[in-house]
């Protein structure tokens, strides 16, 4: 309950400050639906030319379209804001207080900042899934359906660990401040589903950095190409990986100095 | 002192690992490809106690190892060595229940939001104390009485002075009624006014409620207004702890006599006292005399010379401590 409470107040905090840059929500808005006319334009190009993308046919990349959004939004309503804090108070030495309260370090860091006007990429993001799979002609079973869901949280889970063992890099290198950019270069290889590519990206992107895991992989489950072991290994990789995530922020912390005084 | 202490400190060191390397492109190619670290001894072996209610003054030259001290008892550094308990936690464990009970004030680092007000900042810190309504209430409403925070803290911090401010980052500090206060530097940049405040505001709260403050600070006055006790460090040792007058009386209190001559005067002065070095004033000669003497010396001064602009003040507290110690 405690953690509600401080998400709403960190979201309350959010808004009072997104309400004093007025015109940069506007932009932002209007920034958002252009990019996803050009995205849904580049698909219909991709599909004028052949009927299937990897086996996947256009209802379906649409589908793919909505997660590759929903896990978007979650990079740049959190992760992005967040990275930029986090940089600047490594730098300015404030990191000092956020270690000293008693709340979770990593908590206050990854949700401090949220970026509000995302909540319309949000909606967006379901939309496109929603009209994806009714147009794919699939009837999305309620155990796939589930299994999606399951398996879309277990991969923001994956790209959450990620993030948090790059920024944790940090108090290794003091100076890093491109940590994030690496992420959100691999996750734009999720926007295709990850049969398209060659078999050994293939595998960087589903194991190595496990983005695949985030997009492809839970559409897969809504499509029900994945059996009851599959989905279950996806999410022990999820479970793992935070551990590790856990563990590298902890040590991180520990190495910690404090911007000299 | 009979009581249990607050805070106890044994043997506590801590030893930073410095890269370093020597100036020019090649030193710093090669520093690139092969790192070079030196041990940097911050605190040796620093023992100390402190009972409830106390306010000390922890004083020591730039570098002295103030603050590493400080955040080894807040709990942000690792000892290299050592054991030190506060309110008989161990500070370093970061535990929930410790971080509740005391809260470490930096001059020159920000907590609040740049914005919104720090009342919106508060409000953030209600939550993650766990504060409940009336508690929150009550507190602010003291602080606000102390600090006379009412019109400041509606505004964005980013408009606010830097007194103004460090009125909020103090009542963010305390807003859950921490027992235990380390501040470091708390009046730092201030004008005098606004020292002032700042330090009868600590005075009042630790009457009120009875907590224990470890401060630093570079201005002699906060340690005389504040501190009857002083600890001081220097090069990372405990050079003193004890009572503010004992410390005066050991050192020979003296005064610094700034004396402005007239137009190119070239007179010996050494025959009123000893002559210091001055700051970056030019024609202005620094004289330092016992205290007890001031007075005399002034008055001497004033009859055999064509002085144009005369001050008596306080020796910086950088003086008193490298007198005390390399005497």
């Amino acid at each position: 309950m405690h953690v509600l409470r401080l998400l709403s107040v960190f979201l309350k905090v959010n808004v009072q400050m997104s309400l004093a840059y007025r015109a940069d929500t506007v932009i932002n808005l209007l920034l958002n639906l252009m990019w996803l006319g050009w995205e849904l334009l580049s698909l219909s190009i991709i599909f004028n030319n052949t009927a299937t993308l990897g086996g996947w046919g256009p209802g379906e990349l649409i589908a793919l379209l909505g997660v590759f959004r929903l896990i978007n939004t979650l990079m740049a309503a959190l992760i992005w804001p967040n990275t930029e804090r986090f940089n600047a108070s490594v730098r300015d030495g404030s990191l000092d207080y956020v270690l000293l309260q008693p709340v979770p370090s990593l908590f206050q860091v990854s949700f401090a900042r949220i970026t509000v006007w995302r909540v319309w990429d949000l909606g967006l993001a379901v939309i496109l899934i929603v009209a994806g799979v009714s147009q794919s002609g699939q009837t999305a079973t309620p155990l796939n359906t589930v299994n999606f869901l399951i398996l879309a949280g277990s991969g923001a889970v994956v790209i959450y660990s990620l993030w948090v063992v790059l920024i944790a890099l940090t108090f290794w290198f003091t100076k890093f401040d491109n940590n994030v950019t690496i992420l959100q270069a691999l996750l734009d290889t999720g926007r295709y589903p990850a049969t398209v590519y060659p078999a050994w990206l293939r595998l960087i992107i589903t194991f190595v950095v496990p983005i695949a895991l985030a997009t492809t992989v839970p559409l897969q489950a809504l499509r029900g190409e994945l059996t009851a072991a599959q989905v279950a290994l996806f999410v022990a990789v999820a479970g793992a990986s935070l551990l590790v995530a856990l563990q590298v922020w902890k040590y991180g912390v520990r190495r910690y100095n404090g911007a000299s005084s | 002192m009979t009581q249990d202490p607050v805070i106890l400190v044994d043997q506590l060191s801590k030893t930073y690992q410095v890269s370093e390397r020597e100036g020019g492109f090649a030193a710093a190619v090669r520093g690139f490809f092969k790192r070079q670290y030196r041990d940097v001894p911050a605190v040796q072996q620093v023992s100390f106690r402190i009972a409830p209610g106390e306010v000390v003054g922890f004083l020591g030259p730039n570098g002295a190892g103030k603050t590493t001290t400080l955040k080894m008892l807040s709990g942000l550094l690792h000892p290299t060595a050592g054991r030190a308990q506060v309110l008989g936690y161990t500070p370093w464990q970061l535990k929930p229940a410790y971080l509740s009970v005391m809260t470490l004030v930096m001059g020159q680092r920000n907590r609040l939001s740049w914005d919104i007000p720090a009342a919106d900042s508060f409000l953030l810190n209600q939550a993650i104390y766990r504060l409940s309504d009336a508690d929150y209430q009550r507190t602010l409403a003291e602080l606000d009485e102390l600090l006379d925070l009412g019109p400041i803290m509606r505004k964005p911090v980013r408009n606010l002075s830097l007194g103004e401010r460090m009125k909020c980052e103090l009542a963010a500090g305390l807003l859950h009624r921490p027992q235990v206060l380390f501040l470091d530097e708390p009046t730092i940049g201030l004008d005098i006014t606004a020292q002032a405040r700042i330090r009868a505001f600590l005075q009042e709260y630790n009457r009120r409620t009875g907590a224990t403050i470890l401060l630093t600070s570079h201005y002699m006055a906060d340690v005389t207004a504040l501190c009857e006790r002083v600890i001081i460090i220097h090069q990372g040792q405990l050079k003193y702890d004890g009572g503010l007058s004992e410390l005066s009386r050991r050192i020979a209190p003296f005064k610094l006599i700034g004396v402005a001559l007239g137009e190119a005067v070239h007179m010996d002065l050494s025959g009123y006292g000893t002559l210091v070095a001055g700051e970056d004033e030019a024609d202005k000669h620094f004289i330092q005399v016992p205290a007890a003497d001031v007075t005399a010396v002034t008055a001497r001064l004033l009859a055999d010379l064509p002085i144009h602009d005369i001050t008596i003040a306080d020796p910086p507290i950088e003086a008193v401590i490298e007198r005390a110690f390399n005497a």
